[in-house]
């Protein structure tokens, strides 16, 4: 089958491009509406291929779980696919495939995801598919069906973090960037205890607290007629009675700069040395954020970033080096320095030679030439991210949820162009610092002398067919 | 507890409405005067142009002994040219938000553009470069070499790699390419350098052996002038690649056991030789192998997913891996793949031998294999929405030499496919005596309950 592979919540985030100066898109619009019930409904015409996504956001992610209870907004995102009201069983996968579509959910730190993408005389299928859940989940929801997704969560952490080289990484730098008791301390997968101890009735309380139509937001996008989607959605959605209860998330407040720098020693069974470095990075919805976007594109993205050449072309002490920004609201962003150590090199030198590129970087403005490439660079992945329906249903849905208006989906290209060499240059100071990140040093070891570390999660995870999300920025062709 | 379940007006289930035609696009095709074919495709709205460049240069053609110089060959393109240094050359592409891609698969290599269409003639100008000017700096390729060997034991970290190279082993005879590693093994990367490399572009890469696929959103672009001024100053001739020898399919059922002592689950990855494109049965065969392991509600996740709680997904699929133009020499892996948990390797083996049977025993169901063609059929649009998933499968049709309606027909042949030719071809490509088991695991916890299933003899190799 074909794995909708768009970068969702937690890769890359947007940038801009502007949908007002259109090409062959012929201009991207949206217009926003809202039932009686508080479900917002963001609708955009495109009627170049017959097809629509659908993509609900609910405002609920791993940042409003409590200790001990540590993966259940993305083990109850599973339990959205076993059946509701009116659907059997995995009656929710079965009708979108039948009906030739394809669907998927995620969850982050932030907010949880569901989405079809429909031939476009399928979109009501998906829309009574999507109100029966949010509507009707308890009615299905058991314990045979909490268990056995509990053991799928299981082997998705087993097979995605626990039996692949680093990848209990991004939980160890997420629990160092944010510390213990901060609500983005824990990552969205979770603990094995945790997934082990989640009872029906936190299930069910969960549900009942988070999904209901006044803290989702729904996108239609693709070739649809606008007051006919509108009608559907106030025939299926309407009813559900909205919640009131709903109790915030936990300040995620930080100071600017962790204040020292927070390193692990850590000795695996990896194939290679390894340096991550997590930093504490602006939040999202500002422009220091875009600002520090740029400034992770001009040092470690793509394959002439500053550390690329001076690390893997020049010192020739790395095979890879990757700056990725994970955009958050609720607490700072995270910014995730990757880089795989070549053949001989130590990871002193490494550091070092990293430490010179970001003081250089704090120092010094980047060229107008540097500048291009990195601007050039963000206007294509957000290119890339319009150019499916579902992609642009996913942004509509951000800046709806996060910052209440969709159209700053189709401004941010302007945004990420307005920032200046200068500002680049002065949040890099600021916080791309010693003082301001996590590191982790891997040392690989033989098997059998295994050191023990600490736990977590990943940074969003799959949904109901295995989708995940990386929390980095996808690498650039080669 | 079902109070808060049923206050809200609950509606049948609607159907569809009139459904909208679509067909998979079939390219336009012309040449250069170069020799080099060109395949354009218009696609309306897609901003992000694609450009595929198929080098006509199998694995086949490699030297002995030196496996992996194609790929360190299609990725030194870029690494040095007459007017640019490498990272000249890399930093004009990303001015232009431009990403290039190279690969070197069994069928061919492949070098991929994707830039913005504003820019094409810029980032054409770029790829036309590297394709006729490379240089080949033999410090660029000691670099890539070096690299390589750096990275091939953190691939093989991978249990889903290490289990795909030891399939490869079991599957083909160890004289043939395909028996080995795309990109080459330690002992093999190790020898090349950039003499050689050079050696083998001039030898290979000239477009009368290559084509050209360009598609996205052309409003406004005239094509042919900028593919004249660009790709058009690549020109030469050279041999066109031999056709590949016949593989043979088949084999007793046996099992390796890669062992990763301590593994937290258990990788498998369970396969056999298939038949490549050109084979009639080829729409059964997706169409059956779709409803075995397609997806989660398909046969195998229904049980050890979804039943179970084995795994997060197990899936079967086939990829070809020689395709030459007169039939019968065609190949492909079908496979089934997925990981469970380690102390439920041996129940998860079971349950997946029982449905293999039941299966063979007892066939497809209509209704299973109509869902399965509404779904094939009915995501094309949504799988070739973006340009480059189009420019894709024209460059694979090209590779595979299957005409350039291929694509778009094969829909009509699975809208024709009925349930006994489905359940025909995957009980015969999945046959539950005849498949070569890799298992990448912890040997001691899973040798004893993996040999008393009795699906062939276990051998354990390291991992």
């Amino acid at each position: 089958m074909d794995f909708f592979l768009h970068p969702t919540e937690g890769t890359r985030t947007p940038v801009g491009h502007t949908a007002t100066d259109q090409a062959g898109s012929g201009g991207l619009t949206a217009t926003e509406h809202r039932l009686g019930n508080g479900l917002r409904l963001v609708l955009s015409e495109d009627h170049l291929t017959p097809v629509v996504a659908v993509c609900l956001w609910y405002d609920v992610g791993s940042r409003y779980e409590v200790k001990g209870r540590t993966g259940l907004a993305h083990l109850f995102e599973h339990l959205m696919f076993q059946g509701s009201a009116q659907v059997k069983g995995n009656g929710h996968f079965e009708l979108v495939q039948g009906a030739g579509g394809s669907l998927n959910g995620t969850t982050s730190f932030e907010r949880t995801n569901y989405f079809e993408t429909m031939p476009a005389h399928q979109l009501e299928l998906a829309l009574w598919l999507e109100a029966d859940r949010m509507g009707s989940l308890l009615a299905a929801l058991d314990q045979e069906s909490l268990d056995n997704q509990r053991a799928v969560v299981k082997n998705e952490r087993r097979q995605s973090y626990d039996n692949v080289p680093y990848g209990t990484a991004f939980e160890r730098i997420a629990a160092l960037v944010y510390p213990d008791g901060h609500p983005y301390h824990h990552t969205p997968i979770g603990s094995m205890a945790d997934l082990d101890a989640a009872t029906l009735d936190d299930a069910r309380a969960f549900f009942r607290a988070n999904y209901a139509p006044n803290n989702a937001v729904l996108a239609v996008v693709g070739d649809i007629d606008p007051q006919q989607t509108i009608a559907w959605a106030e025939r299926y959605f309407g009813s559900i009675p909205p919640f009131d209860g709903k109790v915030p998330p936990r300040d995620g407040a930080l100071p600017d700069i962790i204040g020292q720098e927070l390193r692990q020693e850590i000795e695996e069974e990896v194939p290679a040395r390894a340096l991550m470095e997590g930093y504490r990075l602006p939040r999202d919805g500002t422009p220091e954020c875009d600002a520090a976007e740029l400034a992770t594109v001009v040092l470690g993205h793509g394959l002439s970033s500053r550390l690329y050449n001076r690390l893997v072309r020049r010192d020739r002490t790395a095979i890879s080096a990757d700056f990725g920004l994970l955009r958050l609201t609720g607490a700072p962003s995270l910014g995730w320095l990757d880089v795989k150590a070549a053949g001989g090199a130590g990871l002193g030198e490494i550091g070092a030679a990293v430490d010179e590129e970001l003081a250089r970087l704090g120092a010094e403005a980047p060229t107008a030439e540097e500048m291009e490439r990195a601007q050039a660079l963000l206007e294509r992945d957000w290119l890339d991210r319009l150019s499916t329906v579902i992609g642009r249903a996913n942004e509509l849905c951000r800046y709806t949820m996060l910052f209440g208006d969709p159209r700053l989906a189709f401004t941010a290209v302007d945004r990420i162009s307005a920032v200046t060499g200068e500002q680049v240059r002065a949040v890099a100071a600021a916080r791309l610092r010693p003082d301001n990140r996590a590191v982790l040093a891997y040392e690989p070891v033989t098997p059998g002398d295994r050191a023990a570390g600490a736990a977590g999660g990943p940074a969003g995870t799959d949904g109901g067919d295995g989708q995940q999300e990386d929390g980095q920025r996808k690498g650039a062709g080669q | 507890m079902t109070d808060a379940a049923v206050t809200m007006d609950f509606h049948p289930r609607p159907g569809p409405g009139p459904a909208k035609p679509w067909a998979f696009p079939v390219p336009e095709r012309g040449a250069l005067a170069s020799g080099l074919a060109v395949l354009r495709s218009h696609r309306p709205g897609q901003q992000v142009v694609a450009v595929e460049i198929s080098l006509g240069v199998p694995l086949d053609a490699e030297p002995h002994g030196l496996d992996g110089i194609a790929a360190i060959m299609v990725d030194g393109l870029s690494q040095g040219t007459a007017t640019y240094t490498a990272e000249e050359f890399t930093a004009e592409l990303e001015r232009c938000g431009a990403t290039l891609g190279a690969h070197a698969d069994y069928l061919g290599a492949r070098v991929s553009l994707e830039v913005p269409a504003s820019r094409l003639p810029r980032a054409l100008g770029l790829l036309a470069e590297a394709l006729h000017a490379p240089t080949f700096p033999a410090g660029e390729i000691e670099r890539l070499v070096s690299n390589r060997l750096d990275e091939i034991p953190i691939e093989l970290a991978n249990p889903g790699r290490r289990a795909a190279k030891q399939l490869a082993q079991e599957l083909f005879p160890a004289s043939t390419r395909l028996s080995r590693p795309r990109r080459g093994t330690e002992e093999t990367v190790a020898r090349i350098d950039a003499a050689e490399v050079r050696a083998f572009y001039q030898a290979h890469v000239h477009p009368t052996a290559a084509a050209a696929v360009v598609a996205g959103d052309l409003t406004g672009i005239d094509l042919d002038a900028v593919l004249a001024d660009t790709l058009g100053g690549w020109t030469g001739d050279g041999p066109q690649p031999p056709p590949p020898a016949p593989v043979a399919a088949g084999g007793e059922g046996r099992v390796v056991i890669v062992d990763r002592p301590g593994a937290v689950q258990t990788q498998l990855l369970i396969g056999r030789v298939g038949p490549d494109r050109h084979d009639p049965v080829w729409p059964a065969l997706v169409l059956g192998t779709y409803c075995l392991g397609g997806t989660l509600t398909s046969r195998l996740d229904r049980v050890l997913r979804e039943e179970k709680g084995y795994t997060y997904g197990v899936r079967a699929s086939q990829q070809v891996l020689q395709s030459p133009a007169l039939p019968a020499a065609g190949a492909s892996v079908l496979a089934i793949s997925g990981s469970v948990d380690t102390a439920s390797t041996g129940p998860a083996l079971a349950d997946l031998w029982t449905v293999l049977r039941t299966l063979a025993a007892e066939g497809l169901t209509e209704t299973e294999r109509d869902t399965a063609v509404q779904n094939l059929v009915g995501v094309a649009p949504l799988r070739y929405e973006q340009a480059a998933s189009v420019a894709d499968t024209l460059a694979d049709q090209v590779e595979q030499h299957l005409p350039d309606d291929y694509q778009a027909q094969l829909y009509a042949r699975l809208a024709e496919t009925g349930v006994a030719a489905a359940t025909a071809a995957v009980v015969a490509a999945f046959p539950a005596d005849g498949l070569a088991t890799i298992l990448v695991g912890d040997a001691s916890e899973i040798g004893a309950p993996v040999q008393a299933l009795g699906i062939g003899e276990v051998k354990v190799v390291k991992g």
